[in-house]
């Protein structure tokens, strides 16, 4: 594996079945340092407290559906922060619609994977993310 | 990829089966709520989100069945919940508890294992019934967060490619 496989992750998402499955498949293709939130309003203070300790997220993945704060808002809250315009944010859909692609790609949104993947799916958009 | 036939995910499937049994309980309180009332949309439109969770995590583990209902249960939700039209609305309602119902017993049947009690729940009669009161939604534009049809993997990477990422 060609990214550090120490890269700090975080998987937001309101299932924690769908949260199990998708560390598994981190895991799998090499990562072994992943976060887990099970909301977008969950998550922000974690991504907040992490660059108040000097250790900001590398890599965030998230599902777009949630209940308090969703995938989209968390985007636009992570690109408005400074420092993190351009951190990788991929977005989580079990249903994507292409005029909400668009806007996602307008807040800056790095890709999109739908709902099933395989850990090889996950891969692939990551090295895709990441320019390898 | 189905992880349901991987003996390795089994704990994953439980997992699955154990929160999906709250989130019903979940779905029944919106719709227990809306049998009182049933003018209260926003209860449809949560409905519409806690059972796309379901079918989100569903599709993962390679539970199709329950995600088709889980995908019918979402759409008839949000679009339901834009409309004023009462008597059917509370048809709406009657469906969509017995579509938990349903759903329960497609849960245990998978925490089970039990694929013949799967096949003898005539999920395809209730699929029908579900697709047919979803067509009455048609005029409705939007079925979700989303205003259109939906894309699938490659035609989101495709129109990714063409706003150049």
């Amino acid at each position: 594996m060609g990214l550090k496989a120490d890269m700090k992750i975080l998987v937001v998402d309101d299932m924690s079945t769908m949260r199990k499955i998708i560390k598994n498949m981190l895991t799998q293709v090499g990562f072994t340092n992943i976060s887990e939130a099970d909301d977008g309003a969950t998550a922000w203070p974690l991504i907040e407290g992490a660059i108040k300790e000097g250790k900001p997220f590398e890599f965030i993945l998230s599902d777009w559906n949630m209940p308090q704060l969703n995938g989209l808002e968390l985007l636009k809250k992570v690109r408005a922060t400074p420092g993190m315009e351009k951190l990788p944010f991929l977005m989580i859909t079990a249903e994507a619609e292409q005029g909400n692609v668009v806007i996602a790609v307008k807040a800056g949104v790095s890709n999109f994977i739908v709902k099933p993947f395989s850990a090889q799916v996950l891969k692939e958009k990551i090295d895709k993310i990441f320019g390898k | 990829m189905n992880m349901f036939d991987d003996p390795s995910m089994r704990e994953i499937v439980i997992d699955f089966c154990d929160e999906s049994d709250k989130l019903f309980d979940q779905l029944e309180n919106h719709l227990n709520i809306l049998e009182q009332n049933p003018r209260s949309s926003s209860d449809l439109e949560k409905f519409g989100q806690i059972i796309d969770r379901i079918m989100g995590a569903a599709k993962s583990i390679g539970a199709h069945e329950i995600a088709k209902f889980c995908e019918l249960g979402k759409l008839i939700g949000y679009k339901s919940s834009q409309i004023s039209d009462i008597p059917l609305i509370e048809v709406v309602v009657g469906v969509l508890f017995d579509s938990v119902l349903m759903l329960r017993k497609m849960n245990q049947a998978l925490r089970d294992g039990n694929d013949k009690c799967m096949n003898k729940l005539n999920t395809k009669v209730f699929v029908t019934r579900l697709t047919w009161l979803s067509e009455k939604f048609k005029e409705i534009e939007r079925s979700s967060c989303a205003i259109g049809g939906n894309l699938n993997q490659n035609s989101i990477d495709d129109l990714m490619k063409s706003l150049g990422l």
